[in-house]
């Protein structure tokens, strides 16, 4: 019989119209209803009010940074995760539980306080930004600033979705490439990293989703000047801030596709890797 | 308390767990549900217990129609696939849980309680695991367990699904007596669910054959080997 | 560093010679690798928690504990906390209803339903805070009905709320699915079979199950309530001593150069995130078994 599945099977377990009316309700008032009057606002002006609003070179110039810039502090992480992800799993040496702990700082601590510290660190009156800047390298109020919050606030990601993958493999498959002659390195290249790389890559990618939207840890470092080192999410502030709606709006959308867009190539991740592997 | 199931059907969306099938369970009555997985069985079980809902058709206890009856309204004592203790309880908590469940005006007292749980575990052989926990305890133990649990709330009638199904067979053969003693001590009308040919037959009063979500044959053990009513039965006997 | 300390064979035994596993990188390798990884995690996030401490107390114990004593750290600490004390419970209560709803029936659409409570994460606390203002700002229609009835959300706690319960949205629900999808339903039927009543079923047999993943969420969900700063910053319009935050405040701090004040109140908010970092190591090392099977975030 072709009959289509019933919308809800009805089982004996009871609450559930308290369970599904809570939810439901929960996520209309704080997720579905704001998201869709951000939608309304920018169909209201339609998309080429969107287009002249991101057409702007201010605009453009903001959007270009966040993502360029979230993009090599992502990369940063992929290659840094990977490396902390091994150490912490393969080998044993003083303080690493505490390290391992460390890994999650970034997650815990508010992005205001890592914004200011990290200016604290890298201004050219800093510690390590005056150490920067008898080479004449400077880091604060430039688009190194900005990396290097985005490096820290993205930092955990990779580590933490390769790391379970690390504890699964089975030494049989080291051994095996041992066994067939190959060096270490030759394996470490040929049969481990590929088996890391879908969970370092959707760890890369929630790296660069948090990054692209990131705002707290940067206006601090920033400089914050137009064209140079103004981040998008800023952008938006600025808009409200004059109460221009309209544009915020705007920059909001465009800034919505990039995160859809990003959490699309994350789950197209995540099912080409389990059709491979079999795992995420 | 005699158990009728009138043209029960089951669908899981575009899939049938159950034509209409109908079955009578006579009072005090040791029946197995026998069939391979995905035959409907454990569905005609999960509807007897009120786990599950027909989509047509009718269950009747006693004659009166039971079939809109909640869960907790049938006091069908449940013996899990997996037994499904309690695994944050004690041996003792699992097996008073029902009674303390019970609305304060017909909830036995601390003592009462305390006299039946220990009664069920002499009933059980397992007088001294009380204060234990379910994981430390091996699988023969709690499967007996589980019944306890179920026993210690006076059910009408007895359901297990696949009850030695995750035991090794010295074990399984020890427990087929235990629960046939249980049953003829009781005398409550009980239901099985297996998978295991020679356990329906060696076990139940009338075995109940079922394929593919219909059955295919009712009737005692004897008469079901000698005279096999389809092709299906024929095999699977005989396997 | 004690010899024993810089013992980084895995299978070292005094006295015998060492042989190289075959899945062993070499010495070197190793020690560099120890190398990069503890060195860059010291700069990254090492450095930048001794800068917070370190400037708090620039000017000693008693500039610091007084900068916190002023009438708008004052007002910004009681109200973090009353926003926390609204959000979280509000969020647990979500969690809970979302993992029960999804975990313990069958329907049509449940993928869809669960990237939509996933879906704060992937949008920008910024425009999180936008999209809030757009539906409840006084220049929409329902927001200046909510202002001429006295009710105003943005520029108000509500709002603050609101945004604060969008970014943490996910955090209980996603510990809890997991878990209780592992757990199955059994013991729940199981219960209902003794004749227990739904509530009895959640109280004495879910919620004792769930509960370190329960309060492994709820931690997360109230270190990020109480640290959210860019949708706060955009909802709350940032009135002193009435819609500002403890991170707020620090921003207001910093840009009028009370260097001290503002790095002791992050120092306090540090001090809470470290106590949290704290918490859920030691919860993840007792009740590993209990928590959603992986650490993903």
């Amino acid at each position: 019989m072709a009959t289509r599945a019933p919308l809800i099977q009805r089982t004996a377990i009871p609450g559930l119209g308290l369970s599904a009316g809570i939810t439901l309700f929960m996520l209309s008032l704080v997720v579905i209803l704001p998201i869709g009057a951000l939608l309304a606002k920018g169909a209201s002006f339609g998309a080429a009010g969107i287009w002249e609003v991101v057409n702007r070179p201010r605009t453009w110039a903001a959007l270009w940074l966040s993502f360029r810039l979230s993009f090599l502090a992502a990369l940063f992480n992929l290659v840094f995760g990977v490396i902390l992800a091994w150490v912490l799993v393969r080998y044993r040496f003083p303080g690493k539980r505490i390290i391992d702990a460390a890994v999650d700082l970034p997650f815990a601590l508010p992005t205001a306080v890592a914004g200011i510290a990290l200016t604290a660190l890298y201004a050219p009156n800093g510690v390590l930004g005056s150490l920067a800047g008898e080479i004449g390298w400077k880091i604060a109020y430039t688009q190194w600033g900005i990396w290097l919050a985005l490096v820290f606030v993205g930092l955990p990601f990779v580590t933490r979705t390769v790391q379970p993958v690390i504890e699964e493999i089975e030494s049989e498959v080291e051994e095996a490439s041992a066994t067939l002659g190959a060096s270490r390195a030759h394996t470490m290249r040929h049969v481990i990293l590929p088996m890391l790389m879908p969970a370092a890559l959707t760890g890369f990618a929630l790296s660069l989703a948090r990054a692209v939207g990131e705002y707290g840890s940067v206006i601090f470092i920033a400089g914050n000047i137009p064209l140079r080192t103004e981040i998008a999410p800023l952008l938006i502030v600025i808009q409200l801030e004059e109460y221009n709606y309209n544009a915020a709006a705007a920059i909001g959308i465009a800034m919505l596709v990039i995160s859809f867009a990003m959490l699309l190539a994350i789950n197209l991740i995540q099912i080409w890797s389990r059709r491979r592997i079999g795992h995420v | 308390m005699h158990i009728d199931i009138d043209e029960i059907a089951k669908e899981f969306g575009a899939t049938t767990a159950l034509h209409p099938v109908s079955l009578a369970i006579p009072s005090g009555a040791l029946v197995a549900l026998l069939g391979p997985s995905g035959s409907g069985k454990t569905t005609l079980l999960r509807i007897l217990g009120g786990l599950e809902f027909p989509t047509s058709g009718r269950v009747l206890f006693n004659g009166q129609d039971a079939t809109g009856m909640t869960v907790q309204e049938r006091r069908a004592g449940l013996v899990f696939q997996s037994y499904a203790l309690f695994r944050h309880m004690t041996v003792f908590e699992n097996i008073a849980y029902g009674l303390r469940a019970r609305p304060r005006a017909a909830r036995p007292n601390k003592a009462e309680i305390d006299r039946r749980v220990l009664k069920l575990l002499d009933l059980i052989q397992l007088p001294h695991i009380g204060d234990r926990y379910p994981t430390q305890l091996s699988g023969g133990q709690r499967q007996r367990v589980a019944l306890a649990r179920a026993l210690a709330i006076e059910p009408r009638m007895l359901l297990l699904d696949e009850p030695f199904g995750a035991l090794d067979a010295k074990v399984r053969k020890e427990l087929r007596q235990g629960l046939r003693d249980i049953h003829d001590e009781t005398g409550l009308t009980t239901v099985f669910v297996t998978h295991d040919q020679e356990e329906a037959m060696e076990l139940a009063d009338l075995v109940v054959v079922m394929s593919m979500g219909r059955i295919e044959q009712i009737g005692k053990p004897q008469d079901i080997r000698a005279k096999p009513a389809t092709e299906f039965v024929r095999e699977f006997i005989a396997a | 560093m004690s010899d024993a300390a810089l013992n980084l064979h895995r299978t070292a035994h005094p006295g015998k010679r060492r042989f190289r596993s075959a899945t062993e990188e070499s010495a070197p390798a190793r020690i560099a690798l120890i190398l990069i990884a503890v060195g860059g995690l010291l700069l990254l996030v090492g450095a930048p928690l001794v800068a917070v401490f370190a400037e708090a107390l620039v000017r000693g114990w008693g500039a610091a504990v007084q900068s916190l004593q002023s009438r708008d750290a004052q007002a910004a600490i009681r109200l973090t906390l009353l926003i926390t004390a609204i959000a979280v419970p509000m969020n647990a209560i979500f969690g809970i209803a979302a993992a029960w709803f999804i975990t313990k029936f069958d329907f049509r659409g449940k993928a869809f339903l669960i990237t939509l409570i996933d879906l704060p994460f992937s949008v920008s606390p910024v425009v999180a805070g936008l999209c809030i203002v757009l539906l409840f700002g006084a220049n929409s229609a329902m927001g200046a009905w909510l202002v001429a009835n006295g009710f105003p959300i943005v520029f108000a706690v509500p709002g603050i709320v609101l945004a604060t319960v969008f970014v943490t949205f996910p955090f209980v629900a996603r510990e809890l699915i997991p878990v209780m999808i592992e757990q199955g339903r059994s013991e729940e039927e199981a219960a209902l079979t003794l004749g227990a009543s739904g509530w009895r079923v959640f109280r004495t047999v879910t919620l004792p199950n769930i509960r370190w993943a329960l309060l492994y969420g709820t931690l997360l969900c109230t270190a990020r309530a109480m640290g959210e700063f860019g949708a706060v910053a955009v909802v709350s319009g940032k009135i002193r001593g009435q819609t500002a935050t403890m991170p707020i405040t620090i921003e207001m701090f910093y840009n009028e150069y009370l260097s001290v004040a503002a790095f002791s109140m992050a120092a306090l908010l540090t001090g809470f995130a470290l106590l949290t970092l704290m918490l859920k190591t030691v919860l993840e090392l007792r009740h590993a078994d209990q928590l959603a099977a992986t650490r993903r975030h």
